[in-house]
């Protein structure tokens, strides 16, 4: 695996031993909690993760440190969360995290309570992870015992309590509202807003919600300074990135690169360029709920919020799938529908009905059924879902429909029969009885 | 309080308020389009429906989860606000059966109305495209579900959840497979559960009792009290002809908010029982008005008149001036402890009578049974309105030892059995009068039916008998003893039966 210099989070990536607390002590592991609780305070950490520029890692890119600061500074009770239910397909990235370097994760998990002021904290990790679920649990039971969890930690007088929370295997509970409803016992649907979590989460009382990447990188931060970090990458797009690369590319897995890094070399000097045979055709860069972009308009673009914001598309978790020539734009679409249709926890209208109306036009499509109203109506579906929900699923499933429809119509248009809808058939409605 | 422009007309409502309610009323009671929001449960957010647009917003936003802050800028009709409410009312619709010829909800239906208002596109949806779900479950005593018509609102939910707690209710499975549901081997089947049916929007759930019984479009509403127990739970009598097809409960903030118990929903069934006087009968024999009140043509004389607390203000105000003319008879309130049950802590009354305050307030007193078979076997001529004190075994002994007994009542019982006399009055259905529910509140209801066959009102009938005592001066109209009464118990203090307030007036002064 090539790698850029900037190892923050992935240096014990591919070790045998590297989940180990020996190894992660000998490291230098802890030592960022050691000099966090040997004397700073909760607002200088915040302050130290505001001012390195670190953004949330999940998807939506919220500077960390600002997310901190909604929490009101009177709150007596905060929870902590680590969000750890990766399930945006493409998405591999926080179960490397886990996997690899679990006490990176919990002493972020450590220094980002002490910060916000949690006596609790959890890491929820989606169901399917059933091996990173022991893992994590070993790793965590390793840090009580060597005193890093628990009652006065490390003779600060500082508390906190650490739950690994296994999922039930829900994409919606990775959004934060969702994941909270999910441990407190209740259908995992998202929660509308306003109240925030911030302000009234788990229990109703302050919470935060991060992703294992965010965390994963707060010792660092704590360690080498806000600055070191915001050295790295662009003016605004600060540190590193890690992106999980899978299609056939020659080198397809995990990569941590400073953002900002032109997607073309990344490319061809990390992925490899694709296996011999393929072409590139088209880029999903962030995970499969942002929009999809031709090759000849990914290839130059810097791997940052910022440039592929302007390009048309969202750096969102970082799940880069590459997408061949000898792809089916259309059938690919299909499997992103079947997902969304399928996940969608179906509580506000225009997602419940909406995802299932794309997946059947769609699937329609494919069993060489469409009509030329067909595409004006998936437009028409896709405009009565963005922006009209309680979270963003919706707009998840309408970013890859929309972008796919557009940069890649002709493979859509070849499916359409050339004749007009039939209009409504009439049937009699099933009879009632009591 | 807040001063905020919502289709730039300014208004000022309180701090607190939801920016739904502050539509509602800039838009002149037009409420924004809705099918989740219930002003008497928690806010769901789930329908999207009544997104607006708000200044310096970027996405809409729902009115219902918003709360107004001053300085508010809203609009509610712009081009972007009326297209998403279009689009997202199609999403409502794309899985529902539209099969309204045979839903009883047609007529009453916010998929209908809203669709007429916000909706007037074309269907897109070919049929056989749309998920199929369970129609027709029968869930509870009351209710049946037909999941395909749900709008999954959850309204119903948080009912079950939130008003009566018993939770019956959820919503399983996710996406469009979701459906509302009870859990295997749980039933719907609480003392609220019809309040399901009328928060429902749509025809997912229907009252069993009204199914397939009349459109709605064809019935006639009458505003009435509910009889059922002491707190007066404001109804809405829905009839057509001379039948009474369900009660609905009507809002009134000081009494049953906008709710009422299943239990006082049935109570119209007693309205149309088998068993109603519907003639005068003398000795059992039947007869008519003329030749049963012939009976009296030389004077009536009564030793005692016993009335119950299911009658109304004005029927026991009568009471006094004609046993005074008739002989000076005692009176009593009826029998003590009759009508009790269980209650709850929500509408329903251990005191399942709907007057017994009004009893207080005209001076009347109840009497235990054994005292009541006293009075009886001491009074000659025996005067009972309504009630059944027969059911007594002490006091239908004493009846029968006692002169002769008339009674002016409704159904055929213990009491009616026993008289020598029987005059058909008429329940509150109907005719007009006031209850005092348990809090003093004096509400007034109004008729929807003429009485069964040649039954007359009650208060017609006391009337006529104070007439055959001798009285100079008897009411020949409702209000004109109405008139009579507000200054023989009410002086001073306010209180006009002819013209009670909407939601009442409480005797002795608001309660809160």
């Amino acid at each position: 695996m090539a790698t850029s210099e900037h190892r923050i989070l992935s240096s014990r990536f591919g070790r045998k031993d590297g989940h180990k607390l020996s190894v992660y002590e000998a490291e230098g592991g802890y030592q960022a909690l050691r000099n966090v609780l040997g004397g700073k305070k909760p607002e200088e950490v915040r302050e130290t993760v505001k001012a390195s520029g670190l953004r949330g890692r999940g998807g939506a890119g919220f500077p960390t440190g600002v997310k901190w600061g909604f929490v009101p500074q009177d709150a007596e009770e905060v929870y902590f969360f680590v969000n750890a239910d990766e399930s945006e397909p493409g998405t591999f990235k926080d179960r490397y995290c886990l996997d690899y370097d679990p006490h990176m994760t919990i002493e972020g998990t450590i220094i980002s309570s002490f910060a916000v002021g949690a006596k609790l904290a959890f890491i929820y990790i989606r169901g399917e992870f059933g091996w990173l679920i022991d893992r994590v649990q070993k790793a965590v039971d390793e840090a009580y015992a060597a005193g890093y969890l628990g009652q006065d930690i490390l003779g600060s007088g500082y508390n906190l309590e650490m739950i690994v929370h296994k999922g039930a295997g829900a994409y919606i509970c990775g959004e934060e509202t969702g994941l909270i409803n999910s441990v407190e016992g209740v259908k995992g649907q998202p929660r509308i807003k306003p109240p925030f979590p911030a302000v009234a989460g788990f229990l109703d009382k302050p919470t935060i919600v991060n992703n294992v990447e965010s965390v994963a990188a707060v010792p660092w931060i704590m360690t080498h300074g806000a600055e070191a970090y915001a050295a790295i990458g662009t003016e605004k797009s600060k540190g590193s990135k890690l992106w999980s690369v899978s299609g056939p590319v020659k080198n397809p897995g995990v990569y941590e690169i400073p953002l900002g890094m032109p997607f073309r070399e990344f490319f061809n000097d990390y992925l490899g360029g694709m296996v011999d045979g393929e072409k590139l055709k088209a880029v999903i860069v962030g995970g499969s709920s942002v929009p999809v972009l031709p090759a000849d308009e990914i290839m130059d673009v810097p791997l940052d919020y910022e440039s592929l914001g302007e390009a048309g598309t969202m750096l969102g978790s970082g799940g880069m799938i590459i997408i061949p020539e000898s792809s089916d734009m259309v059938e690919l679409i299909q499997v992103l529908m079947h997902f969304y249709f399928d996940e969608s926890c179906g509580q506000c209208t225009p997602c419940r009905e909406g995802t299932g109306w794309l997946h059947r036009i769609v699937k329609k499509l494919r069993r060489g059924e469409g009509t030329p109203n067909d595409l004006k109506l998936l437009e028409h579906v896709c405009d009565g879902m963005m922006g009209l929900t309680i979270c963003p699923l919706a707009d998840a499933a309408v970013m890859p429909m929309r972008s796919f429809l557009e940069k890649f119509r002709p493979e859509f248009e070849v499916l359409i029969q050339e004749n007009e809808p039939t209009g409504c058939q009439t049937r009699w409605p099933r009879g009632e009885q009591e | 309080m807040a001063k905020l422009t919502i289709d730039g007309k300014e208004i000022v409502v309180p701090d607190g308020t939801r920016l739904f309610d502050a539509c509602t009323e800039a838009r002149g009671g037009d409420q924004l389009p809705h099918f989740c929001y219930h002003p008497d449960l928690s806010i769901a957010g789930v329908c999207r429906l009544c997104q607006v647009e708000v200044e310096g917003m970027p996405k809409l936003t729902i009115a219902c989860n918003t709360i107004v802050r001053d300085g508010m800028v809203v609009q509610t009709r712009s081009e972007r606000v009326q297209k998403a409410s279009k689009q997202i009312l199609e999403m409502h619709l794309i899985n529902h059966p539209v099969d309204c010829p045979i839903c009883d909800q047609a007529g009453e239906c916010g998929l209908q109305d809203q669709y007429m208002e916000y909706g007037l596109y074309d269907a897109k949806v070919e049929v056989p495209q749309k998920v199929n779900k369970r129609k027709v479950k029968v869930i509870g005593p009351q209710v049946i579900l037909d999941q395909e018509r749900c709008v999954l609102c959850s309204r119903c939910v948080r009912f079950c959840d939130e008003y009566s707690k018993t939770g019956e209710l959820g919503i399983f499975n996710r996406g469009d497979r979701a459906e509302i549901d009870v859990p295997e081997g749980v039933e719907l089947n609480n003392n609220y559960s019809m309040n399901t049916v009328d928060i429902c929007p749509v025809g997912a759930l229907t009252s069993r009792d009204f199914r397939f019984q009349k459109r709605v479009w064809m019935l006639k509403a009458a505003e009435s009290v509910c009889p059922g127990c002491a707190t007066g739970c404001n109804v809405r009598i829905d009839y057509e002809a001379d039948r009474i097809y369900r009660l609905k409960p009507r809002h009134n903030p000081e009494v049953n908010g906008r709710f009422m118990c299943d239990k006082g929903r049935m109570t119209y069934k007693t309205v149309h029982a088998s068993d109603r006087l519907e003639h005068p009968t003398m000795a059992g024999e039947k007869t008519d008005w003329s030749a049963a009140l012939a009976r009296f043509k030389d004077g009536l004389k009564l030793g005692l008149v016993i009335t119950s607390a299911h009658q109304s203000v004005e029927e026991m105000g009568l009471l006094k001036p004609l046993a005074q003319v008739a002989g000076g008879a005692q009176l009593s309130g009826g029998l003590a402890g009759s009508d009790m049950g269980e209650g709850d802590e929500i509408l329903l009354n251990a005191d399942r009578t709907p007057n017994r305050k009004g009893l207080e307030i005209v001076g009347l007193q109840e009497h235990a049974a054994a005292e009541l078979a006293e009075m009886i076997r001491a009074a000659g001529t025996v005067l009972i309105l309504g009630g059944n004190p027969a059911a007594d075994e002490q006091v239908a002994s004493a009846l029968k030892s006692a002169g002769e007994m008339i009674y002016i009542g409704t159904h055929a019982n213990e009491t009616a059995a026993l008289a020598a006399v029987v005059l058909p009055g008429c329940m509150w259905a109907e005719k007009a009068g006031t209850f005092t529910n348990k809090d003093g509140r004096l509400q007034g209801f109004k008729p929807a039916l003429k009485g069964r066959g040649s039954a007359r009102e009650d208060w017609r009938i006391l009337a006529e008998l104070m007439a055959l005592a001798g009285a100079e001066e008897v009411p020949v109209s409702l209000p004109l003893l109405r008139k009579a009464l507000n200054e023989d118990l009410f002086a001073g203090s306010g209180i006009n039966l002819n013209q009670l307030p909407v939601h009442g007036a409480c005797h002795g002064g608001e309660s809160e």
